[in-house]
C-alpha cells in the first residue's frame, strides 16, 4: 500500500510539499508575534540551534547514544526471543500454557518497568537496556510463539503424508509459516522500543535524545527540544523506510502473503 | 473442553511454583528487602493502598484517561482520518505530515509541552490523547487509500453515486486498517499515559510506581506493575477484541 508514495523525485517534491506550508505557517505565527518565542521559538532559531549541535557533534553523540542502545538491545533480544519463541511453539502441551504468560508480560511491556529497574539497576545504561530488553523480547517472543502455533495443521499433515521427518517440518513448514509474524513482531518491537527508550532516556540516563529534550525543558530552551524532537521523527522515518519497510516486503513478497491487489 | 482443564490446572501448577520460589528466593537471597520483597509484602501492599482509597482512585484516573483517548479516537480520529482518505489530493497532501507526526511519539512532545501547559493535568491529557489519536487518523487514511481502485471503479460503472461508494466501499475496506490504528494507538497512548504520569507527577499509576520508587517501596512497584498489565489485559478483552470482532474478523484478517 506504501509503494504508491514510493519513488520519483516528483513524489518527493509532493511528499516536501506540505512540510514546507506548514514550515510557513510555523514561521508567520513566530514572526508576526502570536505566540512568544519562548514557547515556540522561529524556524531560523531552531536551524541555527540544529547547525550549532552538529557542529560542536553534541547532537551527534546523543544520535549515537539512542541508536546504539536500541542495536544493543535488539542484537541481544531478538535472536534469543525468536529461539525461544520457536522452541516453545514447537511443544504443542507447552505453548498454550505459556502464551497466556507471554501475553501479560507483552501487555506490560516499555516504561512500566522503569521503577523496578531503577531500583535494581540505578540509574544509567543498565536499566535503560533492561527496559528495552523487556520490550524486544516478549514483543517478538509471544509473535513467534503465535506464529508457530497458528501455522495451518494442514500443511503439517501434508508434509507428513509425503514422507517428512520431523526436521522438513520444523524447517520447511513451521519456521517459514511463522516468519510473517516474526516479522511483524520485530517491527513492533522497534516501535514499541524506540518509544520507551525516549521515555527511560528522560529518567534515567544522561545521555540520549530522550534525556536531551528532556534537559532542555528545564532551561526552558524550546529551540533544543524541538530541534530533538524533529530528530526523533525523521530517525524513526528513515528507519521505517530503509529497514523495516524492506524486511517486511521480503518476507511478505517470499511468503505472498499480502493480497495481490496490484 | 478437556484440554481447557489441562491448561487450566498447569496454570494452577505454574502460579504456585513460581509464587514458592520467589517466596523462597526473597527469604534466602543476601539482597535487600527493598530488592526483592516476597510475594506477600505484594498481597499486603495491595490490602493497605485498598483500605487508604488511594489505588481505587489512582486505577480511577488511569483509565479516565485512557478511556477518553479511546473514544476520540473512535468518534474524531477514525472519521477525520476517513475524511482526509477520500479525495486523493488532501490524502497526498496530509500522508507525509500524519505520518510523521505519528512516527513522534507523545512522550517526545512532553518536554515541550511541560513548558505550554505546565506540569498538570492537561500537559498529560494532550500528550495522551496525541499518541493515540495521530496512529488512528493515519491508518483510517491509509486504510482508505489502500482499497483497491478496482472495486471504485466496478461501482462507478454500475452507475453508484459518490456517497454510495464512501459507504459501501472506501468505508468498509479501510476497516481493518482502521482497527489495527486503534489497537496501535491505545498500546503506544497506554505506555505514554504511564510515563507522562511519571514525569508530571500528579496522579495515576504511573505516578504511583515512580513514587514508590524514590521512597523504595518495591511492593508497591510490583503492584502496580501487575495492575498496569492486568487492565492492558482488559483493555484488549473488553474493548479491542469485540470491535476487531465486529469490523475485520468476518473479512478474517485479524492480525494480533
Amino acid at each position: 500500500m506504501m509503494r504508491k508514495w514510493r519513488g520519483s523525485a516528483l513524489a518527493i517534491g509532493r511528499g516536501a510539499a506540505p512540510f514546507v506550508f506548514i514550515l510557513i505557517a510555523w514561521m508567520l505565527v513566530t514572526r508576526t508575534g502570536m505566540l512568544p518565542t519562548m514557547f515556540l521559538p522561529p524556524p531560523s532559531d531552531v536551524a541555527r540551534t540544529a547547525w550549532e549541535m552538529l557542529k560542536d557533534g553534541s547532537l551527534w553523540i546523543n544520535i549515537g547514544a539512542s541508536v546504539g542502545r536500541v542495536l544493543v538491545s535488539l542484537v541481544i533480544s531478538v535472536p534469543l526471543a525468536v529461539g525461544l519463541g520457536i522452541f516453545v511453539g514447537l511443544r504443542r502441551k507447552l505453548s498454550p500454557v505459556v502464551e497466556p504468560i507471554a501475553g501479560f508480560f507483552n501487555a506490560l511491556s516499555g516504561i512500566a518497568w522503569l521503577p523496578l529497574a531503577v531500583t535494581w539497576f540505578g540509574l544509567g545504561w543498565l536499566s535503560v537496556t533492561f527496559i528495552m530488553f523487556n520490550t524486544i523480547f516478549f514483543l517478538v517472543f509471544y509473535n513467534t510463539l503465535v506464529g508457530v502455533r497458528t501455522v495451518p495443521r494442514i500443511f503439517e499433515h501434508a508434509v507428513r503424508t509425503l514422507g517428512g521427518s520431523r526436521r522438513h517440518i520444523i524447517f520447511q513448514v513451521l519456521i517459514p509459516g511463522a516468519m510473517p509474524n516474526i516479522v511483524t513482531g520485530i517491527r513492533m518491537s522497534i516501535g514499541f522500543g524506540w518509544r520507551a527508550l525516549i521515555a527511560a532516556e528522560m529518567i534515567a540516563t544522561s545521555t540520549g535524545l530522550g534525556f536531551l529534550i528532556y534537559n532542555a525543558s528545564n532551561f526552558h530552551q524550546t529551540d533544543t527540544i524541538l530541534v530533538g524532537i524533529v530528530t526523533i521523527g525523521v530517525l524513526w522515518l528513515l528507519t521505517d523506510r530503509l529497514v523495516l519497510q524492506p524486511i517486511e516486503r521480503w518476507t511478505v513478497e517470499r511468503w505472498g502473503l499480502v493480497s495481490s491487489d496490484r | 473442553m478437556e484440554r481447557y482443564w489441562e491448561v487450566a490446572s498447569t496454570w494452577v501448577v505454574i502460579l504456585a511454583a513460581s509464587i514458592a520460589v520467589w517466596s523462597f528466593a526473597a527469604a534466602t537471597l543476601p539482597v535487600p528487602d527493598y530488592f526483592l520483597p516476597p510475594p506477600s509484602a505484594v498481597l499486603s501492599a495491595f490490602v493497605e493502598l485498598m483500605t487508604k482509597g488511594m489505588l481505587p482512585t489512582f486505577i480511577g484516573e488511569s483509565l479516565r484517561r485512557i478511556l477518553f483517548a479511546a473514544l476520540l479516537g473512535l468518534f474524531v480520529g477514525v472519521p477525520l482520518g476517513l475524511l482526509l482518505g477520500i479525495s486523493r489530493g488532501i490524502a497526498d497532501f496530509a500522508y507525509p505530515v500524519l505520518n510523521f507526526f505519528q512516527s513522534v511519539s507523545g512522550i517526545a512532545w512532553l518536554p515541550l509541552m511541560l513548558i505550554w501547559f505546565g506540569f498538570g493535568e492537561r500537559t498529560i491529557l494532550v500528550a495522551v490523547n496525541y499518541t493515540v489519536l495521530f496512529p488512528v487518523i493515519f491508518n483510517a487514511l491509509l486504510g482508505v487509500r489502500s482499497v483497491p481502485p478496482i472495486y471504485v471503479n466496478a461501482l462507478r460503472t454500475l452507475g453508484a453515486s459518490r456517497w454510495r461508494i464512501v459507504r459501501d466501499v472506501l468505508v468498509p475496506g479501510a476497516l481493518p486498517n482502521i482497527a489495527m490504528g486503534v489497537r496501535l494507538g491505545l498500546a503506544y497512548g497506554w505506555r505514554a499515559l504511564i510515563a507522562a504520569e511519571m514525569l508530571v507527577g500528579a496522579n495515576g499509576l504511573g505516578f504511583m510506581i515512580f513514587n514508590a520508587q524514590t521512597f523504595h517501596l518495591t511492593a508497591r512497584i510490583m503492584l502496580g506493575m501487575a495492575i498496569i498489565g492486568a487492565l492492558w489485559v482488559a483493555l484488549d478483552y473488553f474493548f479491542l477484541r469485540p470491535l476487531e470482532e465486529a469490523t475485520i474478523a468476518r473479512w478474517g484478517m485479524v492480525q494480533r
